[in-house]
């Protein structure tokens, strides 16, 4: 008994968790960022119906990732997991650009929410992997995204496929939250 | 384990079909043909080519002599001749390999050559993955006029009634796709998702409109498509990880194939619909949590010795 507690005490205080949240349009490549984080297997994906929900240690930080289906259907759901959100990630598929103004709509709505209030926010210029793909400084053009001035924000381009870019990202997101928590 | 040797022996037959030696033949004299025609046009053909070309013509014939010797050996000889072997000697092959051969690399690969050629469940299961994983692997393709037709019987077999007014149509989520166009809806499962959806409305196309109701429910439903998705994704894990195997040693007697694996997918399909329907869950963002209760009690059953999953919906198949 005693000898166990000493132990509990020896090792080091827990790791920090952060709640992140994983928006964006169907097939922007969420459920696969967030397999690459927990380095699974991402070749049998299907599209997210409800959500998914995994830890990953990174940093001294234990990072709760909450992947939302992004079908139009379910959307309004988005926001019951608004609450006690650390850093909210979007994703983008960057050679889908029929749907850029829709998703930037959608990303428009978010950041009016009274519950994401000064939330930082990482976008990821995702599937760069294609050779369609629009580069992140034109989706950030697009997007307006100079114009946000109520929260910390970054763009990053990625490929969820093959992992680049997403090491980036989360460091980002790392120092985002050691900053806010200071 | 004797037993169960002597089983596969005598079940042995050959597994290379007889089609595919067909078609072999057929390419080989193709090739002999036309390699005639080539020398005959040509009336100016130097000695040494027409030389090769006899070459060529012999060594065609020596082969298709190989394939027609192999076809009939792996059919009917080699039938005969294990039959005439254990008459005389009383055991079977694999009790033959045993004996005959010090543990080793020449014993093993006998038994393997002798377990691969025999048409049983044991390799009929690894054989029916490879089938799986091969369409599984074939993505959707909207320049594959096979894949578009897929799709659109999909439609009509499940909405009889109502026309689709263009192939990118928001009528897509009718039957729970989740944009205008399906074709980015089959991600890891590829064509395999496709054709157990078309499947199951094509072979229980009562059942299939059933739960496709109770998936437009506006409190419990559910995206009917990509539901079916996720469950190819849930029949397919299961089959990778051999859970499937007491199941299809039950249900099927010669080795299983793509339809049993289809079958199974439509029992999946219409439980979960129960399963789902019955739970009266909050809302649809409770579907993972419903998916992982459904997959253990699956699992549980799979465990019992003499599991056999059969839809029993209102028709007779």
């Amino acid at each position: 008994m005693g000898l166990l507690s000493i132990l509990r005490k020896l090792k080091s205080t827990p790791d920090q968790e952060v709640r992140i949240l994983l928006l964006g349009l169907d097939n922007g490549g969420k459920t696969t960022l967030l397999k690459q984080l927990a380095s699974e297997d991402i070749s049998h994906i299907t599209p997210t119906q409800g959500f998914n929900i995994k830890s990953v240690q990174s940093q001294g930080f234990k990072l709760n990732v909450w992947d939302i289906g992004g079908q139009r259907k379910i959307r309004p759901y988005w926001r019951n997991y608004f609450e006690n959100t650390d850093v909210l990630i979007y994703v983008i598929d960057s050679a889908d650009r029929k749907r850029f103004e829709e998703t930037g709509q959608e990303l428009a709505e978010l950041l009016d929410e009274e519950k994401l209030n000064g939330v930082p926010v990482l976008i990821f210029a995702n599937k760069q992997d294609l050779l369609t793909a629009a580069p992140a400084s034109e989706i950030a053009e697009g997007l307006n995204l100079h114009t946000i001035r109520d929260r910390v924000w970054q763009i990053q381009a990625c490929s969820a496929l093959t992992a680049e870019g997403i090491q980036e990202g989360m460091n980002w997101v790392c120092k985002s939250v050691n900053a806010k928590k200071k | 384990m004797e037993q169960e040797m002597c089983y596969n022996a005598r079940e042995d037959e050959s597994c290379l079909c007889a089609v595919e030696y067909v078609q072999r033949l057929a390419l080989e004299s193709g090739a002999v043909q036309s390699a005639k025609r080539d020398s005959g046009d040509n009336k100016v053909s130097n000695h040494h080519q027409l030389e090769w070309t006899l070459g060529e013509t012999w060594f065609h014939n020596m082969r298709m002599l190989g394939y027609i010797w192999e076809y009939v050996y792996a059919s009917f000889l080699r039938y005969w001749l294990k039959w005439a072997a254990r008459q005389v000697t009383g055991s079977c092959e694999l009790q033959r390999i045993c004996t005959g051969f010090q543990p080793g690399a020449t014993r093993t690969s006998k038994a393997e050559y002798s377990l691969q050629f025999s048409k049983n469940k044991i390799t009929g299961y690894a054989s029916l993955y490879t089938c799986v994983e091969d369409l599984r692997k074939e993505t959707f393709s909207s320049d594959n006029m096979g894949h578009e037709d897929m799709l659109l019987k999909l439609w009509k077999l499940l909405m009889p009634a109502v026309k689709l007014e263009s192939r990118v149509t928001k009528q897509w989520g009718d039957i729970g796709f989740q944009g205008d166009d399906p074709k980015t809806d089959f991600r890891g499962m590829g064509m395999l998702g496709l054709t157990n959806l078309v499947f199951f409305s094509e072979h229980y196309t009562e059942e299939a409109r059933q739960v496709l109701s109770h998936a437009n429910h506006p409190k419990l439903g559910y995206s009917y498509a990509i539901v079916g998705i996720n469950l190819t994704e849930m029949a397919y894990s299961l089959l990778k990880s051999g859970d499937l195997k007491p199941h299809f040693y039950n249900t099927v007697t010669e080795h299983p194939e793509l339809h049993h694996f289809h079958h199974l997918y439509c029992y999946l399909a219409y439980e979960f619909d129960k399963f789902w329907v019955a739970s009266k869950p909050q809302s649809i963002m409770e579907f993972n949590h419903y998916r992982e209760k459904f997959h253990s009690h699956v699992k549980v059953s799979l465990q019992q010795p003499g599991v056999a999953l059969k839809l029993t919906g209102f028709s007779q198949h």
